[in-house]
């Protein structure tokens, strides 16, 4: 339930930032959150952190590759 | 070549029927754990490939992108999220209560889940409806869009509807499956022997949750 109230909460932030856009840069904190939320999701909800160590690689390994993919192709777009 | 199953003992109320090759019920519990998470990697990179393109596509087209998520309706989003982080909640709860045995209450709470599900796609419809009416589907031959003028927004609009009809698609296979799990599951003795099913699709369900709230801000939130 704690985990459900701190996302809903974590939801509410962005949502309140998407409707009120403060700041120009307020997409960087929105994307911030949805990542604290993903790592909530995966850690406690789907429970990665009583896995054995060879799940927890497995899902580590997933998020890196998205990590990879991101860096690399963003590095070409915000470089030019 | 058949496999060779080793019964689940009658005395414990939560249990798995351990295939002889494995060694312990340990090792297939991790094994079926192992397994759905693989599968669920190579799920992550395909959305991500479609996340990964929204956010070129804003660097690219700025005006474009925030002119088409202008028109998404960011509320309904918003509401579905709410709706999404519920259901994986009861999925959650259906996961702890097969734990503790207690069957009823977890066919309840699979059944809760599956419902929240079908809520969801019915927000998505009432949503694609409206985007329907406000001409907002470029893909349509023989009906008018509403931004012609600004032709980069229909890069935008259709990735749009690729992301969240894939996701619509795993969402209503989820629920297909979930309902066809609790029937299963509803019979008596399934504990004893399947406990673990519900463990492991529970980690489906909330990777379905898990896209949908990164798409969500990525969609509708990033762009406004």
């Amino acid at each position: 339930m704690r985990t459900f109230l701190a996302l809903l909460a974590l939801l509410a932030v962005n949502v309140a930032l998407g409707a009120t856009r403060p700041f120009e840069q307020v997409w960087l904190v929105e994307l911030g959150v949805v990542a604290v939320m993903a790592a909530i999701i995966v850690l406690v909800s789907m429970e990665v952190r009583r896995e054995p160590p060879l799940v927890r690689l497995f899902a580590g390994v997933g998020f890196f590759w998205a990590a990879i993919l991101f860096g690399m192709t963003l590095t070409d777009y915000l470089a030019r | 070549m058949s496999a060779e199953f080793i019964g689940a003992n009658p005395a414990e109320p939560v249990g798995v029927t351990r295939a002889g090759h494995f060694a312990t019920d340990a090792q297939q519990r991790h094994a079926a754990t192992f397994g759905m998470w693989a599968w669920l990697l190579t799920e992550l990179l395909l959305f991500a490939g479609l996340f990964l393109t929204a956010l070129i596509l804003r660097l690219l087209h700025p005006e474009a992108v925030q002119a088409a998520a202008g028109h998404l309706k960011f509320w309904i989003g918003a509401a579905n999220t709410v709706v999404l982080l519920c259901s994986s909640l009861t999925m959650s709860a259906a996961i702890e209560l097969s734990r503790l045995g207690w069957q009823r209450m977890m066919v309840g709470c699979l059944l809760a889940t599956a419902s929240l599900g079908a809520l969801f796609l019915m927000l998505k419809g009432y949503e694609y409806h409206a985007d329907y009416e406000e001409q907002m589907m470029p893909f349509l031959a023989r009906r008018p869009y509403a931004l012609a003028e600004q032709p980069a927004t229909r890069l935008f609009v259709n990735l749009y509807y690729v992301a969240t009809a894939l996701h619509a698609l795993h969402l209503f296979t989820g629920i297909a499956i979930l309902l066809g799990l609790t029937w299963k599951a509803s019979r008596p003795g399934f504990l004893q022997r399947h406990q673990n099913w519900i463990e492991v699709y529970g980690l489906y369900w909330h990777f379905i949750d898990l896209i949908w709230i990164i798409a969500f801000p990525v969609l509708y939130v990033v762009n406004r």
